[in-house]
Parts: structure tokens; C-alpha cells; sequence
């Protein structure tokens, strides 16, 4: 079938694509103006020869750099991401371990912004220049233009400090022993094991990152479906639709917003890579172990597996978030056909 | 100088209308899932539990391998040394394992007597092949802290309870030395089973640091319970410890890496102490009900470097110059940017070491002077770039913000320079790769004792970084003898008084000008008692009562 095969490329090329990423990444992480040695070794150690030797063996950097890459290339393949200079740990288990906290969060995230963003746009749309649309539209705004490590302090500031409404930062609270490590998703893994105060527990605590950290998408979301719902509003179509008598509503759901969402569906694709990588600042505020803090650190630490092992999984997820995209334009609009 | 920093956000301030927009915009969307801070629930641990609050600057927690500001704090806590320092002193070694010792007349041999009947958690007793094990391993892992042990020649064990050590050369600091945590006595047993090697190939075949990252194998009261990096330390009481049991049965070390949070935090009681807070975050804590702050002196200095090599440094290697960059800086207003408990310093050695300078006797702004200086040195205008790690917070001072009253101060004497503000990693390879025309840094003490300023000498660390080689001067030549001098002298007021000589002639004719001493700022909930910051591990948990 057509979009079987589709699909069947677009995973072949994530292969290629891979291995064009992590040669970027190599060559961009080797290219700053700063020694490994530098950034891991202390002050008395970097200035001994021989501490300096017996790091660069023991982290293979002693090798040149093509050595290096082929190395790491080699290891790629048979699944092995290398060890953490900074953790010590494989970098797999390292991702393994913040991958799940951070795609929480992210998942969460775009779900308030689209269960929040969609309707207040088709409604901002729908009654155009009323009070709802000024508010909806200044809201938006906002939610594009703060940054969110203001926004983060913030809402922790008012819901955390001050309201008490909000549990602390953190996935869990200090009393609650996490569920055993199956997934990595805390809510996931306490309920198999009927943990409810844990489950609960983690909930609360991922509401207010996950409002903070869809702040930007949620404004996008919103004002491109406005946007796009005020074209279709205007189309022949629909137009059609209501001469026929067809009630207001269905005209909105069934004609309108089909179409008009097409562009939002383009935007979730997008902004899903933006939800992983602006998680860095969000996860900061919030003492949330997760990929961004752990890519933060690998970076400033010149922690070369671990760099790399971050950016094959994000963009990973960022081409397969763009296909699946590809795949609903042709669900949303027979017109578009995959292939 | 261990590795002591933290990345950091710029701190909020005034929150105004925004916040009622942003406020409005969540308040209906938290109030769905998060009703209130969820109390310990079922599956809460027993006893005392400490939770603190910490910006993780951890390497490694296997003691043969770091020397970092938080690592060296667990390792305090999971394993005991010969000797220890207490609360913030650093002038008294104590007696730890070891319960007493002699030192040679010729100053190059110690002999230590360990305490009987210790305990590993394994149950292994404690002698002295293992301090010697441990010792080995230190020195042959090739790691962050092997150089504590270049000055010792020769361990030997005459008797399970006797550890002897030969040195090169006198060594009036090796007491201060051995009390780092990373020379505590691993139960050498249990770990050379777990892949642990001590002898001439540990570099390359010693596979314990995963083992030792998971579990500690010290004497120390408390015991590694689990490590996850980035995110939490968990300690357990040690219930074999050869004291009495301390008082606290628990402790939850948390990765807490903004500032901000941390204060919101212990303001809120869900963390008893913070030990990651900013300068102006401790100054507001100060009237939060139920939180009780501390300022404690840390042996480190501040200071700007002016490069001395013509190449680099261009002007500023003009002493003139030099002494012109002294008399220009604001050192009461740079004493504000380092916060409550910093103080000035009038050399290289911090306060509170033997051979440390009266802080009275600090340079004094004199711009006038300083023009004259300038003036002097007829060189014209004076312009240059000032590189320091603009991510770099130390203490809680912001380094950003010293590059930038440094800037300020020089142009009020027609100095100009311009703001190198990189990464971290990359300001750090410019400066010790001798490349900061000026550059504004710090030095930690890694261990309590004056001599680790020694860096400052021409040709050692610092030294070789502000481009001075010994073979600079005459000036710089007597300073390097002077040092070696110092460094073997047994008597202690002798070696005060030529730490003192030295000390004074680094900032008469060094390339640097000293900033001031900090003090890391702490914050705890007025419940906890005994709360303490050492310079080298800073909480003693062991000490600490909730």
C-alpha cells in the first residue's frame, strides 16, 4: 500500500539522518575552543601530565579525531551509546533514566495546549472582535512572548509559595518512595503497583512544569487556530453549509475546523521538538530531572557521549513526530495524499 | 582549586502586573490537578529524615577520583580520615582514626596510632593496610586527587594499628592534607574484591568506581544508601559508626540547580537546608519567620589577573599599570557584589590561615593615584578585555556582574576594557592556558592550610597562568626561593612570618590585584541545630540535629 511504503521510506531515511546528526554533533561539540580535560579535571590534576594522560586514554580522547568518530560509529551500531564522562553510567541507562521525565511533562504540555488552545481559538474565531477574543488574543500573546524561566519562577512564586496550591519542585515529594523503575513514567508505574498516594503525588507535581512549559504552545496553538478558522469561516464552503441550514455548530466542527486545523497539526510537529528543548530552562526552575538538565550539563561539561546520545534521541523523536504529522494531513484532508 | 560553581538564570525581581496576567492565566488550569502539597504519605521512611538542598557539582563520589565541592561533603559524611578539622576551624587538625600521632624532629616522618575496634559496614575491621590500600590507590588512579599524596615518599604498617609515613621533605601541611575526605581509609577488603586496585596499574585497571558509586565503604556515620546522578544522594545512619550515633537517621541530598527554588523552598520548610542560594537570595531570607541564615568564611580568594606576558597581556603587564588597576577598583562597592560575611583581602591568603595578611592593611581606592601611576607608565591609552566564565556563580557571587563593576571602576580612570564573557569550559581553557589579557577568577583552598596559595608564585599554577615564570625577575626569582623556603619550614611561627614576607611582596609586585574572601551562604529552618560550613567539605552531617 501506498502510505505503507511511505512510511517504510521515511523510517530508512531516520538512518542516514542519524548518522548525519551525531557527524554534526561530533564535529560541533569538537569544535569548542575548550579541552574535555578542562571541563572534567580539577585545577591541580589538569596541571599533572600524567593525570591529563590517564584521563584522555581512559576516555579514548588521546586517539585522533576521525578515530574517534569511526569508534563511536562502530559502537552506535551495535547499540552501545558509550559511558557519561560526568555520570559514569552508560549513557543509555542515563537517557533511559530522563527521558521518561521529560516526555511526561512534554506529553502533558501539549495536551493542555490542545485541549485549552484548540476550542479558545475556534472560539476566539467564532465570536471575533467580542471580549473573548480581545482577552483570548492578549493571552496568547503573552503565552508566545514570556519567557518561561520568568513564567516558571513565576507560578512558583504564586501557586507554590505564596497559595500553597501547588507541592514543591521535584517529580515526587520527599516522603513518598517512588514506584519501582519500569517505564520511567511515575504515573504509569505507581498505578501497576496500586500506588495511588504516588500516583497522585506525581500528578500534582507535574501540573504546574507542564502549564509553565506550554505556555508558548498554547498561545501558537491558539492563535493559529483563530487564524485559520477565520479563513476557512470565510470560504465558499461554508458558506454553503449554512445556506443549506446546516445548525452553527456543525458548520464550526464538521466544515470549518476540519479544514482550518490543518495548520495546528503542522504546528504540534513542531512545537514538540520545542517542548523537548525548552525543557532545559523549565527543568531547571522546577528541579526536574530530566533530558534538558542532563543536555545542559553534558554540553557545558563537554561530556561528548552524552551529547551525542541527547541529540540522536531528540531528533529521533522530532522525525518521527513529523511523520506521524505527515501521516494526519492525509487523514484530515483527503486531498493531501502521502507517497 | 576544586571544581566549585553553578549555572544560574538571572534572579527575578519585581513581579507587578505580569504576575496578575500570568497568574490569571494558569490559576483555573493547577487548580484541576494540584489541590495541596501532598503530606508524607504511606511508604515515608522512619525516623529523621534531613532533606538538602544542592547544586550538584559532582565528578565522581568514589573517593580515589574526586575533589569536588559536593562530593567531597558526601564523603565526609560516608568516610572518616586520619584527621579532621572542627566545625569551620582550620587551623587545629583533630584527632579522627587516628587517635594520636608523632611527628619526627626532622619533620619526615608521621606515625599515626589508629583507634582500635573500628568497623567497616562489612564488618571488617579497620588497620592500617588499609589506609595504606586506600593511599595507593589515590596516588595511582592518576585522578583529581592524587596530588595530595606527592609529598609522601612511603607508607608503611609496622603493626595493624600503626601507619607510617615517610615524606620527601618537610611538610608542616600534611595534616591539613590528610583530612580531605578523599584520603578517608576504604575498607580495602571489600572493595578490592569489587574490582578495586591500589597498586602501579590502578589507572587503567581499577573498575571499583561504579561499585563505590553505589555503595560507600567507609567508616563514616553515615552510609550510601543511593546515587543517582543529577538528582539525589540518599544517606543512611551507620550503625556499626565508632562514635555515638548521630542524630539524624536520613539524609535526602537533592539537585536543586536554580537559586530561586531553592529559596522558595526552604522558605516553604520542604527542604531543612539550602546550601545553593545566591547572595541577595540569603539577604532576603533574613526575615523569613522559621529560617535562620548563616555566612560562613570560605577559604577562597577572588582576584584579578593582569597578564604580565608583554604578548598577552600588552599594557597590563606594565607594573605601572599593574599597580595603577589596584588603586582604581572599588573595593567597598565590590565588597557588596560578594555579599554579607565576605571581607577584603590585603594579599593572596585567605583569613583565618597563619601568614594571612591583616585585611586593615588592603589597598585603598586611590584614583587619583592611580591616574598618576598611569600617567607614569606613559603608554597612552590603556585598553584591553577582561575574560571570566559569564555562567560561572561561586559562593553565590556572579562573576558577570565583578567582570562588570571591574570594567566600571577602570573607566574612572580612563582604563577601558571590554567584556570576554564565555562559557564556563571556555573561559577556563583561556585562563589556564595562560591567555587572559585580564581575567577576574577565584581559588578554593583543597585543603586547610595557607601553602595552597602558593599558586599565586611565579612558575606554579596561577603563577604560569598570569604569564610570570619564575625567571621573570629578580623579584619573581627571590619569591619562588622564598616559597620553597617556606614550605619545608617546621617551625610554625617561622613559616608565618615568611608566609606573611611572601604574601605581601605577591601583591606589591604580582600580576594581580586581590578582591576579597567570600562567604557561602546557607539558609536552614530554624529547627536545625549544629549547622556549620566547612571551607574543604562544607556540612558536617554528622554534627547536625534536626
Amino acid at each position: 500500500m501506498n502510505l505503507l511504503g511511505y512510511i517504510a521510506r521515511r523510517l530508512l531515511l531516520l538512518g542516514p539522518m542519524l548518522v548525519g546528526i551525531t557527524l554534526f554533533s561530533f564535529l560541533l561539540s569538537h569544535a569548542v575552543p575548550a579541552d574535555p580535560v578542562t571541563a572534567n579535571l580539577g585545577e591541580q590534576a589538569a596541571a599533572d601530565p600524567e593525570a591529563v594522560a590517564a584521563f584522555r586514554q581512559a576516555w579514548g580522547l588521546d586517539r585522533p579525531l576521525h578515530q574517534q568518530y569511526l569508534i563511536y560509529l562502530w559502537n552506535l551500531a551495535r547499540g552501545d551509546f558509550g559511558t557519561s564522562i560526568s555520570t559514569k553510567q552508560a549513557v543509555v541507562l542515563d537517557l533511559r533514566q530522563r527521558f521518561p521525565a521529560t516526555v511526561e511533562v512534554a506529553i502533558v504540555a501539549m495536551a493542555i495546549s490542545l485541549i485549552v488552545g484548540v476550542p479558545l481559538g475556534i472560539l476566539s474565531a467564532v465570536k471575533r472582535d467580542s471580549l473573548v477574543d480581545q482577552v483570548t488574543r492578549v493571552l496568547s500573546l503573552v503565552g508566545v512572548s514570556v519567557p518561561v524561566f520568568w513564567l516558571g519562577l513565576v507560578a512558583l512564586l504564586v501557586f507554590y509559595a505564596r497559595l500553597g496550591w501547588a507541592p514543591s519542585p521535584g517529580r515526587l515529594s520527599a516522603g513518598i518512595i517512588p514506584p519501582t523503575f519500569v517505564t520511567g513514567f511515575l504515573l504509569i508505574d505507581s498505578l501497576r503497583e496500586w500506588r495511588m498516594d504516588a500516583a497522585v503525588d506525581a500528578l500534582q507535581h507535574l501540573a504546574l512544569p507542564a502549564f509553565v512549559l506550554s505556555s508558548y504552545t498554547l498561545g501558537m496553538i491558539t492563535r493559529i487556530t483563530r487564524g485559520s478558522l477565520l479563513e476557512t469561516l470565510g470560504e465558499d464552503y461554508v458558506r454553503t453549509a449554512r445556506a443549506k441550514g446546516a445548525p452553527n455548530l456543525t458548520v464550526i466542527v464538521r466544515h470549518a475546523a476540519r479544514n482550518g486545523l490543518i495548520p495546528v497539526v503542522t504546528m504540534v510537529g513542531l512545537s514538540f521538538g520545542r517542548l523537548l528543548s525548552g525543557a532545559v530552562v523549565t527543568e531547571s526552575v522546577f528541579a526536574w530531572p530530566g533530558l534538558g538538565l542532563y543536555a545542559f550539563r553534558s554540553a557545558t561539561s563537554l561530556d561528548f557521549p552524552a551529547i551525542m546520545g541527547v541529540g540522536i534521541v531528540i531528533a529521533t523523536i522530532y522525525i518521527l513526530v513529523n511523520l506521524l504529522v505527515d501521516i494526519a494531513y492525509g487523514l484530515l484532508d483527503p486531498r493531501i495524499r502521502v507517497g | 582549586m576544586r571544581i566549585s560553581v553553578s549555572s544560574s538564570f538571572p534572579i527575578l525581581r519585581g513581579l507587578g502586573r505580569w504576575a496578575v496576567l500570568a497568574a490569571g492565566l494558569m490559576a483555573a488550569a493547577t487548580s484541576i490537578v494540584a489541590s495541596s502539597p501532598s503530606p508524607a504519605l504511606a511508604g515515608a521512611a522512619p525516623g529523621t529524615t534531613l532533606v538538602v538542598g544542592s547544586s550538584f557539582i559532582i565528578r565522581s563520589i568514589d573517593p580515589g577520583r574526586t575533589v569536588e565541592t559536593t562530593s567531597n561533603m558526601i564523603n565526609h559524611a560516608t568516610y572518616d580520615s586520619l584527621v579532621t578539622f572542627e566545625g569551620e576551624d582550620l587551623k587545629t587538625a583533630k584527632p579522627s582514626l587516628a587517635a594520636e600521632w608523632k611527628i619526627s624532629e626532622d619533620g619526615r616522618t608521621y606515625t599515626f596510632k589508629l583507634r582500635p575496634n573500628v568497623k567497616f559496614p562489612s564488618g571488617n575491621p579497620l588497620t592500617s593496610a588499609d589506609f595504606k590500600w586506600s593511599f595507593e590507590r589515590v596516588k595511582n588512579l592518576k585522578s583529581n586527587p592524587a596530588f595530595y599524596l606527592d609529598p609522601v615518599q612511603e607508607i608503611q604498617t609496622p603493626d595493624p594499628l600503626t601507619l607510617v609515613l615517610k615524606l620527601n621533605a618537610p611538610n608542616p601541611a600534611l595534616l591539613a592534607i590528610l583530612s580531605s575526605p578523599s584520603l578517608g581509609a576504604i575498607d580495602s577488603k571489600l572493595v578490592a574484591q569489587k574490582g578495586g586496585v591500589s597498586g602501579p596499574e590502578a589507572k587503567s585497571s581499577d573498575k571499583a568506581e561504579s561499585f563505590l558509586n553505589n555503595q560507600s565503604a567507609g567508616t563514616g556515620a553515615f552510609i550510601l544508601s543511593s546515587y543517582v546522578p543529577e538528582q539525589e544522594v540518599v544517606l543512611v545512619r551507620n550503625p556499626n559508626h565508632w562514635r555515638a550515633a548521630p542524630a539524624v537517621d536520613r539524609i535526602v541530598i537533592r539537585n536543586i540547580t536554580e537559586p530561586a527554588t531553592q529559596k522558595l523552598q526552604i522558605q516553604r520548610g520542604d527542604i531543612d537546608i539550602a546550601t545553593a542560594l545566591g547572595q541577595d537570595q540569603l539577604a532576603s531570607l533574613r526575615n523569613v519567620p522559621n529560617v535562620s541564615t548563616r555566612s560562613s568564611p570560605a577559604a577562597t580568594t577572588f582576584y584579578v589577573l593582569m597578564n604580565n606576558n608583554p604578548d598577552v597581556g600588552h599594557a597590563f603587564s606594565n607594573p605601572k599599570v599593574q599597580e595603577a588597576v589596584r588603586y582604581a577598583l572599588d573595593y567597598d562597592g565590590i565588597l557588596t557584589i560578594a555579599g554579607t560575611g565576605a571581607s577584603r583581602l590585603a594579599g593572596v591568603i585567605p583569613t583565618g590561615f597563619p601568614g594571612a595578611l591583616d585585611p586593615r592593611t588592603a589597598f585603598k581606592t586611590d584614583r587619583e593615584k592611580s591616574k598618576a601611576l598611569l600617567k607614569e607608565a606613559g603608554l597612552g591609552d590603556v585598553k584591553g578585555q577582561i575574560t571570566y566564565g559569564s555562567d560561572q556563580v561561586i559562593w553565590g557571587v556572579q562573576m558577570a556582574v565583578l567582570a562588570q563593576k571591574i570594567q566600571a571602576d577602570l573607566a574612572a580612570v580612563g582604563i577601558q576594557l571590554s567584556l570576554n564573557g564565555l562559557p564556563r569550559a571556555t573561559a577556563l581553557q583561556s585562563y589556564r592556558d595562560a591567555k587572559n589579557q585580564v581575567g577576574v577568577w577565584s581559588w578554593a583552598a583543597d585543603f586547610p592550610d595557607g601553602s595552597n596559595f602558593f599558586v599565586y608564585i611565579p612558575g606554579r599554577t596561577v603563577g604560569k597562568r598570569a604569564g610570570w615564570p619564575e625567571d621573570a625577575s629578580p623579584a619573581a626569582k627571590e619569591l619562588a626561593e622564598l616559597a620553597r623556603k617556606a614550605e619545608s619550614e617546621v617551625d610554625d611561627a617561622k613559616r608565618a612570618a615568611l608566609m606573611q614576607r611572601i604574601d605581601k611582596r605577591i601583591v606589591e609586585v604580582g600580576p594581580y590585584a586581590p578582591l576579597f574572601q567570600p562567604a557561602v551562604p546557607v539558609a536552614f529552618r530554624s529547627n536545625v541545630k549544629g549547622v556549620t560550613f566547612h571551607s574543604v567539605w562544607g556540612l558536617d552531617f554528622y554534627s547536625i540535629s534536626k
